[in-house]
C-alpha cells in the first residue's frame, strides 16, 4: 500500500501555478505550509480541470469584432425564487421580485414596513410534506436589498431544504414574499442504511470504500469518513506509480534561437542548388532559403548553372554559430 | 482464469462550434486538432488491432454535438484545408531544420502523421463517424450517447423537461446516425441527480456512469462499492461507478503517466516558438499566435530547459506505462476478487481528447495496453458495460447519489460566482419551451420549423462547456457570447411563435448557422 501523493503542497502549488499560468487561469493559489492530503486531492481535481481545459485552447487578445447585438433581459417580471444544490453542504438560491410586489407589501404593511429587513429563511423539510409551518427546523440569513442570489451553507448533507425570501419586521415577525422549490443535498459519506440481502461487514466495505479515493477538502468524502481513513482504517489505493520526479521552481526565462536566411538571384531560367539540393527560383530569378542554425560550422555552397549548361557560378558562404 | 474486468471508457465530446459566417474561426480548431491528434490516432489503433487479430473492448462516447460536427460538410471541407496547411508547414519545416538532425526527423514525423490523418479522413469520405461505426459493428467498440449538447443535468433538475429533451434528442440522433438505439449514456460531466434515471429509462437507455461517490454514497450502501454496477431503485437502469485509482494514474499531470519526462511537451509549439513572419501564415489571421500541433520538445524536466523529443524513447515509456497500468489492474482485480468473492469490474473513464491532444503518446499507450491485456496475461479481461450486464444480470438495487466528476465532485464547477448568472436565463427559457410545447401540441410548416429551431437554440445554450469555460475565469468572451446568442435567438423565436409572426428569412439564417439535429422533435421537451 503506497500513497500515490508524495510531493509537498508547496511544490504542488508551484507546478499548478505553472499549469495555471500556461492556461492563463487567474485563480491564485494560496501559499502553502504543510503537506496535507487535502491539498493533494485539491491539486488532483485542479489538474483534471486544467487539463480538461486544454481542449479549449484559446488565442489571446482576439480582436473583439464579435460584439453582441443585444443583451439578455435583466428581469423577467416574475416573483420567483429557485433553489439548487451545489454540494452536500451548500445551496444556491436566485430570485426575482417585481417592483409591484414590493410596493404592495409596503402599502399593506404601512409603518411596519420600515426597518424591515430582507431575510432568507432556510427550512429543513427532510421527510415531511412542508406546509409552511411544520419544518424540522429553520435558520435565517439577513441579506441586503440588492442581492438577487445567495450561497447558503446548510451544513446539512443528506437533508431536504426549502427557502423563503421574506421580510423580518422589527417586531420579529416574518412575512414570506416567495417560496422556493424543495431540494435535497447528497450525503457526504456512505449511507448508514444497509440492505439485508446485500449485507457487507463494515470493515470490508471500508476497504472497498477507501480504495482509490484521494482524500482531501475538495474530495466528496465527508470529514468523519476522512478521519477514519486517516487513522489507517482504509486502504487508499494499491497502485504503485512509476513516475518519480523532482519538482523545481520555474524561474524567469529567456529563449534565443538563430535562423539563417540564404538568398540570392540569378538568371530566371538558370538552375540553382544549395548544398547540392535543387532550389526553386521565383519568376524573377531570386530565391530565399531559411534554415534553423545549430551551433557549429555550416558550409553552404550555392551553385548556379545557366540554362544552356555552359556556365557555372558557385558562391559558398560559411557560417559559424557559437552560443555562449 | 478471469479475476476481474476492465472497462475502459473514453468520453469523446466537443461543443458545437461551427461558424459559417466567418472564414476563419479560431474555436473550430478544437475540432480540427481533436481529429488530427485524437480521433484519427484512435481509429488507427483500432484498425491495427483488428488487422492483427487482437481482441479488444472499449466504450466510447460520441457526443451528439461531436457527431454533428464530424458529419457536417462545411466543417469537413474546412478540416481538409486545415490539414493541408499543416502538411505544407511540416514540409517547410523539413527544409528549415535540415541542419538539425533531431528537429529534421521530427518535422518528417509530423509530415507523415498529418498526411496519414488526411488519408484516413479521406478514406472514410471525410466522415469519421462511419469509421467509429465500423468498429462498433465489429463488436470491439461500444459507442454510447451523451446529453444532446452536453448540458449539465443536475443544474436542470428544476426543469426536467430539458433533461428529457437532452436525452431523447440525443437518443434519436444516435439512432439516425448509427442505426440502432443507444444502450448506454455518458451523463454530461458525469452529472447525476436521483430521478434522472427515469428519463433514461423512457429513452430506452439501460446504463450510465457516475463518479465513485455517486455509487459509494448511494442508499442503501452498495455492497461491492464501485466494483459492480447497481440498478437504480424504481427504474432498473444500471449505474457503473468510476474507479478513481486508475483514473489518477492517467489524469494526474504530476504523478500520472503523461508527466513523464520523455513524453512530448504540450506547451512548446512552433506556433509560439518560431519567428513571427515565418509562422504568420499558419497562425490566426489577426496575428495571434496559436498552437499548430508541431511541437519539438520533450518534457525533459521540471524547469524551462527543454530537449528535443525522441519518439522512440517516448514509445518505450508508453509501453512501460501500459505494462504498469495492466500490472496495477491485475493486482487490484486480485485484491478485490478476494474481498468480494467475485470478479470486480474496474471502470476507467477518461476524456477522449486527452489521448493524443494533451497526452500525445496516449493512443500508443492504449495500443500497448490492449495488446498486453490480450496476449500477456489472463487475470483481467476487457469488457463493455452491456456485455457485463448480459453476463451478470443480478445486481444490487440502490439510489445513487447526486454527483459529478467535476472539480470537488458536485456542481461547483458550473455553479460559482463567474457562471451562476446563466441559470436564471436558462431556466426561464426551459419553462418557455415547455409552454410552447403545451400551447402547440400539433404544428406544421413554418411554425414547426420555428418550434424545432427554438429547441435547438435552447439546447445549444445549455452546453456545460460554456459554464465550464466561464468557471475557469479566462477567455470567457466566447462562452458568454454563445450562451447569450442562443438564449437571445430562443427568446426571439418564443415571442415570434406566440405572436404568430415568424420572420422566415431570419429563421432560415439561424437554421443555417445552428444546423445540428436536422430531425429534431420539439415535443421531446415535456
Amino acid at each position: 500500500m503506497k500513497r500515490i501523493f508524495k510531493k509537498s503542497k508547496e511544490a504542488l502549488s508551484k507546478v499548478i501555478s505553472k499549469v495555471n499560468s500556461k492556461l492563463k487561469l487567474k485563480k491564485k493559489l494560496k501559499p502553502a505550509k504543510a503537506v496535507t492530503a487535502d491539498a493533494q486531492k485539491d491539486a488532483f481535481g485542479f489538474q483534471e480541470t486544467a487539463i480538461a481545459n486544454t481542449k479549449f485552447s484559446h488565442a489571446q487578445n482576439v480582436s473583439p469584432d464579435r460584439s453582441m447585438p443585444q443583451e439578455l433581459l435583466s428581469s423577467y417580471d416574475v416573483d420567483k425564487i429557485v433553489l439548487q444544490v451545489r454540494d452536500p453542504h451548500w445551496l444556491h438560491a436566485y430570485w426575482e421580485v417585481r417592483n409591484q410586489t414590493t410596493e404592495r407589501l409596503r402599502v399593506n404593511l404601512g409603518d411596519r414596513f420600515h426597518g424591515a429587513r430582507r431575510v432568507l429563511r432556510v427550512y429543513d423539510v427532510t421527510s415531511i410534506i412542508f406546509n409552511g409551518s411544520n419544518a424540522n427546523r429553520f435558520f435565517d440569513i439577513v441579506i441586503n436589498d440588492f442581492a438577487s442570489s445567495w450561497y447558503i451553507n446548510t451544513d446539512g448533507p443528506g437533508r431536504s431544504w426549502c427557502v423563503d425570501l421574506g421580510l423580518m419586521l422589527t417586531d420579529g415577525s416574518f412575512i414570506t414574499i416567495i417560496r422556493s422549490n424543495v431540494v435535497q443535498t447528497p450525503l457526504d459519506g456512505p449511507s448508514w442504511i444497509t440492505d439485508e440481502e446485500w449485507m457487507i461487514p463494515d470493515d470490508l466495505f471500508a476497504r472497498l470504500y477507501g480504495m482509490g479515493f484521494g482524500l482531501g477538502k475538495s474530495s466528496p468524502v465527508g470529514g468523519a469518513w476522512q478521519e477514519r481513513i486517516k487513522q489507517g482504517l482504509f486502504s487508499s489505493g494499491i497502485s504503485s506509480s512509476p513516475v518519480k520526479k523532482e519538482i523545481k521552481e520555474r524561474n524567469f526565462w529567456l529563449k534565443v534561437d538563430c535562423e539563417l536566411i540564404v538568398y540570392g538571384a540569378t538568371e530566371p531560367d538558370a538552375s540553382v542548388t544549395v548544398q547540392g539540393v535543387p532550389v526553386k527560383l521565383r519568376q524573377d530569378g531570386t530565391f530565399t532559403l531559411r534554415y534553423y542554425l545549430p551551433d557549429g560550422k555550416q558550409v553552404i555552397p550555392v551553385k548556379a548553372t545557366s540554362a544552356d549548361k555552359l556556365e557555372n557560378r558557385t558562391v559558398t558562404p560559411i557560417v559559424i554559430r557559437e552560443t555562449k | 482464469m478471469t479475476k476481474g474486468y476492465l472497462c475502459l471508457v473514453l468520453h469523446g465530446h466537443l461543443p458545437f462550434v461551427r461558424h459559417p459566417e466567418h472564414e476563419n474561426f479560431l474555436e473550430e480548431d478544437w475540432l480540427y486538432e481533436a481529429i488530427t491528434e485524437t480521433y484519427v490516432p484512435l481509429l488507427s489503433v483500432f484498425e491495427g488491432l483488428v488487422n492483427d487479430g487482437i481482441d479488444f473492448r472499449i466504450t466510447m462516447t460520441l457526443s451528439p454535438t461531436l457527431i454533428s460536427m464530424l458529419a457536417d460538410p462545411l466543417l469537413e471541407e474546412r478540416y481538409l484545408k486545415h490539414i493541408n496547411r499543416l502538411i505544407e508547414l511540416s514540409q517547410k519545416e523539413m527544409e528549415r531544420t535540415k541542419w538539425h538532425h533531431d528537429f529534421r526527423s521530427l518535422a518528417q514525423m509530423y509530415f507523415d502523421r498529418f498526411s496519414h490523418a488526411r488519408d484516413i479522413f479521406l478514406k472514410y469520405n471525410c466522415n469519421l463517424v462511419y469509421a467509429f461505426k465500423k468498429f462498433q459493428d465489429l463488436g470491439k467498440l461500444e459507442i454510447i450517447t451523451c446529453g444532446a449538447t452536453h448540458g449539465f443535468f443536475p443544474l436542470m433538475d428544476v426543469c426536467r423537461e430539458s433533461v428529457r429533451a437532452q436525452v431523447k434528442v440525443a437518443a434519436d440522433h444516435y439512432e439516425s446516425v448509427l442505426g440502432r438505439r443507444p444502450k448506454g449514456i455518458w451523463l454530461p460531466e458525469c452529472g447525476f441527480c436521483p430521478g434522472h434515471d427515469e428519463i433514461l429509462k423512457e429513452a430506452g437507455i439501460s446504463y450510465f456512469f457516475t463518479d465513485s461517490h455517486g455509487i459509494l454514497h448511494g442508499t442503501p450502501r452498495p455492497k461491492y462499492g464501485v466494483f459492480a454496477p447497481v440498478y437504480c431503485k424504481g427504474t432498473g437502469v444500471a449505474a457503473f461507478g468510476r474507479d478513481l485509482e486508475s483514473s489518477k494514474q492517467v489524469w494526474s499531470s504530476i504523478e500520472g503517466y503523461p508527466g513523464d519526462y520523455n513524453y512530448r511537451e504540450f506547451y512548446r509549439d512552433v506556433g509560439f516558438d518560431l519567428e513571427f513572419d515565418y509562422i504568420k501564415p499558419y497562425i490566426h489571421p489577426d496575428g495571434v499566435r496559436i498552437n499548430t500541433g508541431i511541437k519539438y520538445y520533450r518534457i525533459t524536466g521540471s524547469n524551462n530547459h527543454k530537449e528535443p523529443y525522441v519518439p522512440e524513447w517516448a514509445r518505450e515509456r508508453a509501453a512501460e506505462h501500459a505494462g504498469n497500468f495492466m500490472f496495477n489492474r491485475q493486482k487490484q482485480a486480485d485484491y478485490l476478487n478476494n474481498l468480494m468473492g467475485k470478479p470486480p469490474i474496474i471502470v476507467s473513464p477518461y476524456d477522449a481528447e486527452l489521448f493524443g491532444h494533451w497526452w500525445y503518446e496516449g493512443p500508443i499507450w492504449l495500443d500497448f495496453l490492449f495488446r498486453k491485456v490480450a496476449c500477456d496475461q489472463q487475470s483481467i479481461r476487457m469488457i463493455t458495460p452491456s456485455e457485463y450486464l448480459e453476463q451478470n444480470p443480478r445486481n444490487q438495487v440502490i439510489t445513487p447519489s447526486f454527483s459529478s466528476w467535476g472539480y470537488k465532485g458536485y456542481a461547483e464547477m458550473w455553479l460559482q460566482g463567474t457562471n451562476d448568472w446563466i441559470y436564471r436565463h436558462l431556466h426561464v427559457a426551459s419553462a418557455r419551451m415547455t409552454e410552447l410545447v403545451k400551447s402547440f401540441p400539433h404544428s406544421g410548416g413554418l411554425q414547426l420549423r420555428a418550434l424545432n429551431q427554438a429547441l435547438r437554440e435552447l439546447l445549444l445554450a445549455q452546453s456545460s462547456d460554456w459554464g465550464f469555460i466561464l468557471g475557469t475565469g479566462t477567455h470567457t468572451s466566447y462562452a458568454v457570447r454563445r450562451t447569450k446568442d442562443h438564449l437571445l435567438r430562443f427568446n426571439r423565436l418564443y415571442e415570434d411563435i406566440k405572436s404568430n409572426h415568424i420572420d422566415e428569412p431570419w429563421l432560415s439564417d439561424i437554421e443555417y448557422k445552428d444546423n445540428l439535429f436536422p430531425n429534431i422533435n420539439y415535443q421531446h421537451h415535456q
